[in-house]
């Protein structure tokens, strides 16, 4: 019914493309989840000169499509560099120190990564703003009184409460960078949506090429899944507990 | 007795005919006939920038189609890598889309006699390409799920490919200096070129790495529209109708001349 397997030289590029899938959105979470923590701390700031350019920027990089901002970074942005940083960004170099050594790669997975990541970290910030907000503000005034100071108040009372309330969303911000990692395909990027493709290109096994590219996804994402579930019982634990 | 049988009899036939429906027969009864076109690939597809519809080569084509047959003609837009896909679900009749004949897709789809000829050619910024031996090392932007992303890679492995929605996508990183070359039939090299503002930067190496013949894709197993097609497109060569399209979108005159070196007929099986 589904045809015959790919052969095992197509299995390979799938498997390369979820490679390189993986490693993109696992890079951009991290980063997007410390830069979101900071634009939302400058989001949530008191002087409106910090406050407000924030708000604008995360109002772009959230009501604007993903694959336009690709784009942007891509074919757009690099028309603004002079010549020579532009013949730096595409040339392959690699930095050395002792055995270690870092290749600089094509230029489709820096701009896929600024753009990927640039996006889901406003998602991020809006999430941890939420989690903030959703904190009532007697617990901040109560820790206050008791006498901590307000890094203090921050770090033990609002902190634990924000993420706690932040983290299924947040898990689902994660969730979508998965996906979103699928539009870099767009600008060249050979990730598992551009393989499948590739695969689909050569082989004509269009069910299974894409049908194993959507095994791999939703696997991922159920992994996802997992650990936030494993997340939350922990914690639990931790509260029951003491 | 006999005659509920022989009846019954004829009802199957009758409603077995109708289930193995015949494309030809649909497309006159619809009145319409559906065809995929590129609406950005100059001359052989391509959206005029006055009419706002989509002409081109191809798509004259298309019309003597639709002439011939009666019927209104229904221009769908398509890239590439949708062309099998549109026709194996139903959603054209015919692919009139710049399609490269290959062994691999005809056991996807039917294609009638070849009506063109182009090789496969590159585009450079002048000076960085001038043999085929460089191809190894450089980076080459090429068109998703095109033939000319696979034969460069069985000829040229080393070559590091990227690949791209389309042509368009494809100059602008070449432009951008993502990629040092991409690569095209010739033809639609030329007609590209033809647009580009500083077009006195970039040449075509004067070398091709692969010979393509362009049918008319038709949906597999429709056989009577495959002939059809085919026979439509001698009688356009005969009665100089093929070489009126070919000097209207290559001729002298135009804006893209290339010499016509390939009839409706050549290199028949």
């Amino acid at each position: 019914m589904f045809g015959e397997p790919l052969a095992g030289k197509y299995l390979a590029w799938l498997f390369e493309g979820f490679g390189v899938t993986l490693a993109l959105s696992a890079l951009t979470c991290v980063v997007a989840t410390a830069l979101g923590f900071a634009l939302c701390l400058g989001r949530i700031a008191r002087p409106i000169w910090v406050a407000w350019p924030l708000r604008a920027w995360l109002s772009v990089f959230r009501n604007t499509p993903l694959l336009v901002q690709l784009f942007f970074w891509y074919f757009g942005a690099t028309f603004f560099f002079p010549d020579a940083l532009r013949e730096w960004l595409n040339a392959p170099h690699a930095w050395r120190l002792g055995v270690f050594g870092i290749d600089w790669p094509p230029f489709e997975y820096v701009a896929g990564f600024v753009g990927l990541t640039l996006y889901t970290a406003a998602f991020v910030a809006e999430e941890f703003r939420a989690g903030v907000l959703a904190v009532p503000p007697g617990q901040t005034v109560t820790a206050r009184a008791l006498g901590m100071t307000r890094l203090q108040a921050w770090r033990h009372v609002l902190m634990p409460q924000a993420v706690r309330i932040a983290l299924p969303p947040l898990l689902g911000q994660y969730m979508n960078a998965v996906k979103n990692s699928s539009m870099t395909m767009a600008i060249g990027l050979a990730e598992l949506s551009y393989a499948s493709r590739q695969v689909e290109t050569e082989t004509f096994k269009t069910f299974q090429a894409f049908g194993i590219a959507t095994l791999l996804y939703v696997a991922v994402v159920v992994a996802i899944e997992f650990a936030g579930e494993w997340l939350r019982r922990r914690d639990a634990r931790a509260r029951g507990g003491r | 007795m006999k005659k509920t049988y022989l009846a019954s009899l004829l009802i199957l036939a009758v409603a077995s005919g109708a289930a193995q429906a015949d494309r030809l027969d649909d497309i006159k009864k619809a009145g319409v006939l559906r065809v995929a076109a590129f609406d950005s690939n100059p001359p052989f597809g391509f959206v005029d920038a006055k009419t706002k519809r989509i002409v081109g080569l191809d798509v004259d084509y298309a019309q003597e189609l639709a002439k011939k047959l009666n019927v209104k003609l229904e221009l769908v837009p398509t890239n590439p890598a949708n062309r099998i896909p549109l026709l194996t679900a139903n959603k054209v009749d015919v692919v009139l889309a710049n399609f490269t004949i290959t062994e691999e897709r005809a056991k996807q789809v039917n294609f009638s006699i070849p009506y063109f000829a182009s090789g496969q050619q590159f585009l450079a910024k002048k000076g960085t390409l001038s043999s085929p031996d460089q191809l190894g090392k450089l980076r080459i932007g090429v068109d998703k799920g095109t033939t000319n992303e696979i034969v460069l890679r069985e000829k040229y492995p080393s070559a590091t490919l990227v690949a791209y929605d389309d042509t368009p996508f494809a100059f602008t990183a070449l432009r951008n200096g993502n990629v040092q070359a991409i690569t095209q039939d010739g033809p639609k090299l030329v007609g590209l070129l033809a647009n580009v503002p500083d077009k006195e930067k970039y040449e075509i190496p004067p070398f091709s790495i692969s010979d393509d013949l362009i049918g008319a894709g038709i949906p597999k197993g429709e056989a009577r529209l495959t002939a059809f097609v085919s026979e439509t497109l001698v009688e356009l060569e005969a009665n100089g109708r093929a070489q009126q399209i070919y000097d209207a979108w290559f001729g002298p005159n135009s804006k893209t001349p290339l010499k016509r070196i390939f009839r409706i007929g050549d290199g028949k099986k």
